[in-house]
């Protein structure tokens, strides 16, 4: 499986869940599949899409939102892999991470990354994280529906092929436009209402 | 006049700003800053409910300035020398998504000063950071405690109003703090 359909499948499941999307393809692609309020697109900031659903996940505390989901790249996970030994300390009970890993950095040539000697599924393991992996449909919809179930961090290490969809338009917005819809949204989910601050 | 001594009042300070969660990277600086913004939280040994550590600044920068997407407030304490870490989040992510958060971060590398390489980073960090449109907000020895308190609690409302990270930076040397 490419990336884009993992994202038409990961659109499909997570239709009522705050989604937090790692930079580049993966955001276009995602947008492309379906533009939604609930997905909010980290245009840059590579590495920083597990501290950002780290951050929402402490703050959904108490609420009924199930998981807030972080969508990461591999390449973007060796970034910041700190966001793994930080989840498993903090070890909020709804953050979960998809890691679709094609082994390259996808948006950059296809160079390869660490990933076919660095198993970042079992770095998030050793950081205490409850890890499923998954290689086609059958297995992601059947780990990912375990581990929504499951409390503390929780992490989807998904092997995909390279590869990205071609005739994907640039996401070419402001990034508060992004911010307003998602915020309006999810403080509206959390039962908060729609004040933008705090 | 305030009985607090200076670190108490930043931390007094930064829970005045009504904030809801605090990320910190230690320095030996600030030490006294988080035990007293855990002690406040009910807790001890550096964690509390709300206060937690983050392994470094440009973590807490995602963690904590995402924040205000929830509908909620954050600040971030950390030392001047980690702004080298975090400003590619800080312009990408808090600034362009407009993101308020308090910083509070203790200074180094100027009077009182060991360490003979520090200044590198620290002596141009209020500089760099204003060049980058941060509001920075420099506190020393020649205003009293009470004003850092009020000035830190302040500088939390003004992010808020501003949509942006607000910095304050405190210089211990010839306050009742240390600098290094
Ligand atoms: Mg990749």
């Amino acid at each position: 499986m490419r990336r884009y359909q993992a994202l038409q499948l990961i659109n499909e499941l997570t239709a009522d869940l705050p989604l937090v999307v790692t930079c580049a393809a993966t955001s276009r692609e995602l947008a492309a599949v379906e533009t939604r309020d609930n997905h909010f697109y980290v245009l840059d900031s590579m590495g920083l899409v597990g501290s950002i659903a780290t951050g929402l996940a402490i703050a959904a505390k108490g609420s009924d939102v199930q998981k807030v989901i972080g969508l990461e790249g591999d390449g973007s996970l060796f970034m910041n892999p700190n966001v793994l030994p930080t989840g498993g300390f903090l070890s909020p009970n709804r953050l979960f991470l998809i890691l679709l890993d094609n082994q390259v950095y996808g948006s950059t040539a296809d160079i390869p990354t660490y990933a076919d000697r660095v198993d970042l599924g079992a770095i998030a393991e050793a950081s205490g994280w409850t890890v499923g992996r998954a290689d086609d449909e059958a297995s992601f919809r059947s780990e990912y529906a375990r581990l929504l179930n499951t409390a503390g961090p929780t992490f989807l290490h998904m092997r995909i092929e390279p590869g990205n969809a071609t005739d994907v338009p640039k996401l070419l917005v402001d990034p508060v436009t992004i911010t307003n819809r998602f915020q309006a949204w999810f403080t509206h989910r959390l039962g908060q209402g729609t004040e933008v601050n705090a | 006049m305030s009985s607090l001594t200076y670190a108490q009042a930043a931390a007094q300070g930064i829970w005045n700003s009504q904030v809801d969660e605090i990320g910190y990277i230690p320095s030996v600086t600030v030490a006294p800053v988080i035990d007293h913004l855990v002690e406040l939280d009910g807790g001890n040994n550096g964690r509390s409910s709300h206060v937690n550590p983050l392994s470094r600044e440009e973590e807490a920068v995602g963690v904590i300035g995402a924040l205000p997407l929830a509908g909620k407030f954050g600040a971030v304490v950390m030392q001047d020398n980690g702004f080298g870490n975090n400003i590619t989040a800080l312009t990408t992510f808090s600034i362009s998504y407009h993101l308020p958060m308090l910083i509070f971060a203790n200074t180094r590398g100027s009077l009182g000063e060991y360490n003979s390489m520090i200044h590198s980073v620290s002596q141009p960090a209020p500089d760099l950071l204003r060049r980058l449109g941060l509001p920075v907000i420099e506190l020393d020895r020649r205003s009293s405690a009470q004003d850092w308190e009020d000035t830190v609690s302040e500088a939390g409302n003004h992010a808020k109003m501003t949509y942006r990270p607000v910095i304050v930076l405190g210089s211990f040397w010839n306050t009742d703090g240390k600098v290094a």
